[in-house]
């Protein structure tokens, strides 16, 4: 069989509205993970310690149990709790939640990377400790965290693949149907493939570039 | 169709579905630790043409969705290649070659931290170039290669859990049928994530083991 990307051209618009929708779960899903990962690195770098076990639990879980297998726990679990929500919204949590233990672990060393002096010298001018969490702490963790957290959306960029077993019609779900309406698999699947791939790479290259824009000024040991 | 309930015979089940994800695994790991070696050989001695092929090939497998990998081997191979693929098949041949792209950046960043002094060093000592790789380079590099080797075991037994997709019965795929038949989603689905939790634990406790072995020999051993 001849390779042929002609073939494909009609099916463009669908498969341009897969990947919208896989762009739109990924924002989301990444908005969550990072919030969700910042709360759970505050708790697994504070000071109680049923908090700091609770924090550990939920990484060690969520990192050690297949995607795919705690997205059918939420997608077929959820219902039996009286929760009905459609797969998108099951996809995002489900994303947040397993890029959150991600997330966390990334702002995590960016708490632990900040040095003593600068909270010290915060407690001595009198700042409330809420106060040096969320102005002093959070946006210098956040921003040595930038490139950590860039290969976290990575990731997820490639994992959202997986919610196409939902029957979420994301990019790959899209690709499925175009494939089994064309008889075309390979031309589809071979694009996918490289359209993931050179994704993945714009988004690790604009996650570098931000990364040393937010981080001029900083020693590079630390960046 | 009426629903049934839990029965004994569904740990045999269980447990030959995670015989199936555990059996793969290990053939796949095996397979793309010699075949990402061989790359990173090939690298190392600059093979001309052949490296940067192989460069390339572990860039593009890196960065895609497994599961759109997979699609494409399965769908897309007999469909284009006109050969025969059973889902087994095309699991070993997708899981082994991404799990060498992986190997192989592993292995090209364990020789490279190794010091180009201590080669040189050799060299001038009248070691070949065979004996430098196998008494200087093999030993410093497998030790600190190990650590990143076990991390990416631990993350390949999860992306077994995708073959499920294209058919393979493997343990996500027994709880897709046990969740089908006892619609009892959330028993189902943790005893599943718990059985592969125990595996990556399994795994991640094994890897600490030989790591702290080949590391034996620069541990501090006191005055």
């Amino acid at each position: 069989m001849r390779f042929d990307l002609s073939i494909l051209w009609p099916h463009l618009p669908f498969l341009w509205k897969g990947a919208v929708l896989s762009a739109e779960v990924c924002l989301l899903a990444i908005i969550g993970s990072v919030v969700l990962g910042a709360l759970v690195a505050i708790a697994r770098t504070s000071s109680a310690k049923p908090l700091r076990w609770l924090a550990l639990a939920y990484v060690d879980l969520f990192r050690n149990v297949p995607f795919l297998v705690q997205l059918f726990f939420f997608y077929y679990g959820l219902p039996e709790l009286g929760i009905y929500i459609d797969a998108f919204t099951t996809g995002v949590i489900a994303l947040s939640i397993a890029g959150g233990a991600f997330a966390s672990d990334a702002i995590r060393s960016g708490i632990l990377a900040i040095e003593p002096g600068i909270i010290e010298a915060a407690e001595v001018s009198g700042l409330s400790r809420r106060v040096i969490f969320t102005r002093i702490v959070l946006p210098i963790a956040l921003r040595t965290a930038i490139r950590p957290l860039g290969a976290v959306l990575v990731n997820m960029i490639l994992t959202s693949s997986i919610l196409s077993a939902i029957t979420l019609n994301e990019l790959t779900g899209s690709g499925r149907i175009v494939a089994s309406d064309t008889f075309r698999p390979f031309e589809v699947y071979a694009v996918l493939l490289v359209f993931y791939a050179a994704l993945t790479y714009a988004v690790s290259i604009a996650v570098n570039l931000l990364h040393v824009r937010l981080n001029r000024g900083i020693s590079q040991d630390v960046a | 169709m009426r629903y049934s309930s839990f029965t004994p015979y569904d740990i045999v089940l269980l447990l030959q579905g995670l015989g199936v994800s555990v059996g793969l695994f290990l053939a796949t790991s095996l397979i793309g630790l010699l075949l990402g070696t061989v790359w990173a050989v090939i690298r190392y001695y600059r093979v001309p043409g052949l490296w940067q092929l192989m460069s390339f090939l572990a860039e593009l497998l890196k960065n895609s969705p497994v599961l759109v990998q997979l699609f494409l081997v399965f769908f897309g191979f007999p469909a284009f290649f006109r050969v025969n693929m059973t889902p087994v098949e095309a699991a070993t041949l997708t899981l082994s070659l991404n799990t060498a792209a992986f190997v192989y950046v592993i292995a090209v960043s364990a020789v490279e931290s190794v010091g180009r002094d201590q080669i040189e060093a050799a060299r001038v000592f009248g070691l070949s170039r065979w004996q430098v790789l196998r008494h200087v380079i093999g030993p410093q590099a497998s030790a600190f290669a190990v650590g990143p080797l076990v991390a990416l075991l631990v993350n390949q037994l999860q992306v077994t859990s995708l073959i499920s997709v294209i058919g393979v019965v493997d343990l996500t795929k027994v709880g897709n049928i046990l969740n089908l038949r006892t619609l009892k989603p959330f028993i189902v689905w943790t005893v599943v994530g718990l059985l592969y939790y125990a595996a990556a634990k399994l795994i991640a406790m094994l890897g600490t083991r030989l790591e702290n072995r080949l590391r034996a020999h620069s541990a501090w051993k006191g005055l």
